[in-house]
Formats: structure tokens, C-alpha cells, sequence
């Protein structure tokens, strides 16, 4: 140490900064000058080929990892063979059972759906499952500040930014960056994640908020019309322990209805989300092309004009959907004392009479004619 | 100083061995491999070479410049912005520096204290950065967990970094 503090000072006693010191000071500006440059901005250029050099090299190191995983699976799956056989065989007559309910379920909701006149919604409405590329994670984040995954099939396989990446058990995060071969995934637990969700029973809304090393939170706010900024969620007391959340499709990057995980209730009281897609090791991804969709303004018909002439949609659905507001008769009506019973009855029961006609508001009275009040 | 001579090539393979631990820190998290593998729990071993080739005063450039790309390394396979691990054990290696200055009788009790100072000061470093890149959303628990589990686990590797004893490093430069 002695040594050391007189390697910083020299003959004449000047002192003068060591070169590792004065390197370290310019390395530091400068890397703090980087982060600077990138701040706010997408991953891109540099960050895209490095991640396709960095997939590269993760395939061939995690290569003999899977194989010899495979390996071993083999080989200590050998030894309890016949019990796995028959524990799989009664899972599958198990499953059988289920798979006849799904499909009795799913031809009734089919049916209802008809009926309704519903939008084909499949996997989320927007997503273009038929289209979904296939990739293998490669390069696992696993960092302290982000949580991102990197698969190989990028920009040449057709992925774009925005894609939703999801595996055999649910939502996994969404492209933020894309290469020439690869492509990373922002999991749904980064610190940077905000996604739009709900319960699938409750309809609950909520923001789910990753949490990087622990389960992401549930934002549950009581929704409070003096408080705008409370930016979330209608009826939190709804939600139930074990409720399915998929996600709302607010906002519009992911599709709705995509399974995302099971609410829990931490002991604070705050609700969390177990996500589905972690239930085991990701090691497939599906990357699915996802069209938001359009806003009726966009797509609206320029030529269509609203009915009676008018220049205001919404005061043409208010004409033809709202009874005309009372208007003073410009003569007093004839004594008609049936009138009232007839008119309550109407009202109660509506379906039983002919739908009324919209009318056209009658035209105020003039000064001259001074309206005479209804006796 | 003959001994110093017969354990100067357990010396450098011990060392080697660091480097080696270092460089691997930074890579098994960004592989497939498993939550163990990621960070946390795995430590940051870059800190404990950061702050072992501040301390053994390693020659002038060598050892910041090596810090800087094993930091960039870290970035690119974090999916992180250029420069944040970077900054974070350059700055560690810094530390270190002003730390082993301080220290006049170093001893393990002394070093460990100066390993855990540099690695408070590197969550600093880190919370202050991880904001300006990354946005004011993310969270330094994770890092500074990992930091602290290096912190903990520091008196069993220092071998690998540093010499057994002050007396001895002094020696060695003699």
C-alpha cells in the first residue's frame, strides 16, 4: 500500500494523476455520454447486429446445454417408462373428457356468437395467427435492468417490431428490436413493461407492471372521476384469486383476449399476475403478426352522410334513438282523460305495441301565439 | 523473494481463474439456462476484478480498458444501452483505487469493508445511470440485490483476485 501511495506521486512532489486513473475517468465520460445518446430511443443499428452476432454465439454455447439435457431426459426417463405410460394413458382418457366439452362449448359459443353477429375473434382479435413464425430463444437477458429475450428469426423471416410473442402456455412480451436473424422480445416482467389487462370473468381492467425479478404487479386502483390521474382500473374488488387475466387490448400494441396469467393476491394486498408463459423454461417462441385495429375515424366512408341531412352524426343517432323532447302544443288539446293510462302502458310494455316512428321536432311556437300549458 | 517466485505461477493461474469467473458472469446470464443463472442470484464477479486490479494496482490502462469491454459485453447481452455496465465497473475500478489508497494495513476485514463500499457506491453509480438510459421506471433492487450477494460471497474468491496478505503484496512489488 505504501508502494501505492507513492505510485501517485512523483520526484519534486508533484502529483500526477495515474494513467489507469485519468483512463478509467475518460472511459467513464464517455460511456456516460453513450447512455446519454441513447437515451429514449429503440434499440437499433449497433445494438440489432450485435444481437444477431450475440444469438449466433448463444446458439452454439447453449447447444451442447439442450443436447445433453435431452440426454439425460432420455435416459432417466427410461427408468420409470411403464408408470409414465399408464400416468399418461389416464391423463389421456382424462383429457378426452375435456376435449368433448371444449368442443360441445365451443360449437355453442359458435352458435351464440352467430347470433350476435360477432367479429371472428381466434387468438386475439387483430393477431394474424395463420402467419406466426416459430423461433427458439437463444439469448436469455437474465440482467438486473432488463428482461428481454433474444430469437433467432428476425427481419429475414419476416418479424417486425410490435409482433407478439407468445408460447404453448401464453403471452411472453412483445418485438422491440429486430435484426437481420434475430429478434428481442420485451418479457412481460421488465421494469419497462405496461400492458393493458383484464380478468377474464370479472372484466376487471388493470395495468400490469413488470417487476423484473418478481411476479408483475396488478395496478388496482378504485377508478375516481375527481382523480384523473389514477390511471387505472373499474371494480377492483371483483377480481378473484385464480382468475385467468388476458389481456384488454387497450391501447392498442397487443390483441385482446391473449392468455396472460392467474391473479394472485399478495399479502399486502396488492394482486399480482403468475404469468402463464413461465410456468416452464421458455424455449419456443411464436412471433405473430399483429394489426392493430383501425379506429372508425379512419376507416370511416367519406361519402356517407349522416341520415335527415344532418351535418352531426351524433345529433342524427340522438333523433332517431330518443324520443323528441316536449314541446309546448300550439293548442290546447282536447280533454282525453284515456290518454295517460294508454301512454304508461306503452311504457311498460314496449314490445307490445308497433315501434314508434321518429318524428320531426315540431317548430317552436311563435311570439304571437302564446303557448297554452297541457291542462 | 524466492518463494514469491515459486508461487508466482499459482499466482497467475489463480488469476486467470478470476478473469475467467469475471467473463462468465457476464455471459451465463444471457444464456437459456435457467433462473439460477441469472442475475440475481448470479454475482457480478466484473466487480470483484474491478476491485482487485484497482487494489493490486495493475498496470495503467490494461486493467479499465478490459473493464469497459466486459461492461459492453454485458450491454449487448443485456439488450441494455451502450456504456450503462460500462460506466458501472469502470467506476467500481475507481473506487477501488481511492480505496486501496486509503487502506494502509490492508487485511481481509479491511478489504472486505472497501469491497462493500465500492459495490454501495456502484448502486449509486448504477441508479443514477439505469434512470438516464433506461428511464425513471426501472428499479435498482435487482442489481443491488446481485451486488450484495457479490458483496457476501467476496471473502471466498478474494484469492482469485487479490494477494493472501498486505505484507505479501507489498513484498511482491519489492
Amino acid at each position: 500500500m505504501a508502494r501505492r501511495r507513492s505510485s501517485t506521486r512523483r520526484a519534486g512532489g508533484g502529483r500526477r494523476v495515474p494513467a489507469g486513473v485519468a483512463l478509467g475517468v475518460v472511459l467513464i465520460i464517455g460511456a456516460v455520454a453513450l447512455i446519454g445518446t441513447q437515451a429514449g430511443r429503440p434499440p437499433q443499428g449497433v445494438v440489432q447486429t450485435g444481437d444477431d452476432g450475440a444469438a449466433a454465439a448463444g446458439r452454439v454455447a447453449t447447444g451442447p446445454a439442450r443436447a445433453g439435457q435431452g440426454f439425460f431426459d432420455r435416459l432417466f426417463g427410461g427408468w420409470n417408462a411403464a408408470s409414465r405410460i399408464e400416468e399418461l394413458e389416464a391423463e389421456n382418457r382424462e383429457l378426452q373428457a375435456w376435449r368433448d366439452l371444449a368442443e360441445r362449448l365451443a360449437e355453442r359459443n359458435r352458435r351464440y356468437e352467430a347470433l350476435l353477429r360477432m367479429p371472428q375473434d381466434t387468438f386475439g382479435e387483430g393477431a394474424d395467427v395463420e402467419n406466426s413464425i416459430a423461433a427458439q430463444l437463444v439469448l436469455d437477458s437474465g440482467g438486473p435492468f432488463m428482461r428481454t429475450l433474444v430469437a433467432n428469426a428476425g427481419a429475414l423471416h419476416g418479424v417486425k417490431v410490435g409482433y407478439i410473442a407468445v408460447n404453448e402456455n401464453g403471452l411472453v412480451g412483445r418485438v422491440v428490436s429486430v435484426g437481420q436473424h434475430s429478434s428481442r422480445v420485451l418479457m412481460l416482467d421488465d421494469y419497462n413493461s405496461r400492458i393493458p389487462v383484464m380478468g377474464e370473468a370479472s372484466r376487471v381492467r388493470a395495468v400490469l407492471a413488470g417487476q423484473a425479478t418478481r411476479r408483475p404487479e396488478l395496478s388496482l386502483y378504485p377508478y375516481q372521476l375527481q382523480a384523473p390521474r389514477m390511471d387505472f382500473i373499474v371494480g377492483a374488488q371483483a377480481l378473484r384469486e385464480g382468475e385467468r387475466v388476458i389481456t384488454s387490448g387497450d391501447g392498442g400494441l397487443y390483441p385482446r383476449g391473449l392468455q396472460v396469467g392467474v391473479a394472485r393476491r399478495d399479502g399486502d394486498g396488492s394482486w399480482s399476475v403468475a404469468l402463464a408463459a413461465a410456468q416452464q423454461p421458455i424455449d419456443f417462441v411464436r412471433i405473430i403478426p399483429f394489426v392493430p385495429i383501425d379506429p372508425p375515424e379512419a376507416t370511416a366512408d367519406p361519402n356517407a352522410t349522416p341520415p335527415l341531412g344532418s351535418t352531426s352524426s351524433v345529433a342524427a343517432i340522438g333523433r332517431e334513438t330518443m324520443t323528441p323532447p316536449p314541446t309546448a302544443p300550439t293548442a290546447a288539446p282536447a280533454p282525453r282523460p284515456q290518454q295517460p293510462r294508454r301512454q304508461a302502458v306503452q311504457t311498460e310494455a314496449p314490445a307490445q305495441t308497433a315501434p314508434a316512428q321518429p318524428q320531426p321536432q315540431q317548430e317552436a311556437p311563435s311570439p304571437a301565439e302564446p303557448a297554452t300549458p297541457p291542462q | 523473494m524466492n518463494v514469491f517466485r515459486m508461487r508466482a505461477p499459482g499466482r497467475g493461474a489463480l488469476r486467470a481463474w478470476g478473469f475467467a469467473l469475471a467473463v462468465a458472469s457476464v455471459i451465463l446470464p444471457a444464456l437459456p439456462l435457467g433462473p439460477l443463472f441469472a442475475q440475481p442470484p448470479m454475482p457480478l464477479a466484473v466487480l470483484w476484478a474491478a476491485y482487485g486490479w484497482a487494489a493490486e494496482d495493475e498496470s495503467g490502462w490494461r486493467a479499465p480498458l478490459m473493464l469497459a469491454v466486459l461492461g459492453l459485453l454485458h450491454d449487448q447481452l443485456a439488450g441494455g444501452p451502450y456504456g450503462l455496465f460500462a460506466a458501472i465497473y469502470v467506476s467500481a475500478y475507481l473506487v477501488g483505487r481511492i480505496a486501496a489508497n486509503i487502506m494502509s494495513a490492508p487485511n481481509l476485514v479491511s478489504l472486505w469493508g472497501g469491497f462493500i463500499v465500492t459495490t454501495l457506491i456502484s448502486i449509486g453509480v448504477a441508479y443514477v445511470l439505469a434512470r438516464l438510459g433506461l428511464g425513471r421506471n426501472i428499479s435498482v433492487l435487482p442489481y443491488a440485490e446481485a451486488a450484495i450477494i457479490t458483496a457476501i460471497i467476496f471473502p471466498i474468491v478474494r484469492p482469485l483476485y487479490m494477494s493472501a496478505s498486505a505484507s505479501l503484496r507489498a513484498g511482491a512489488r519489492r
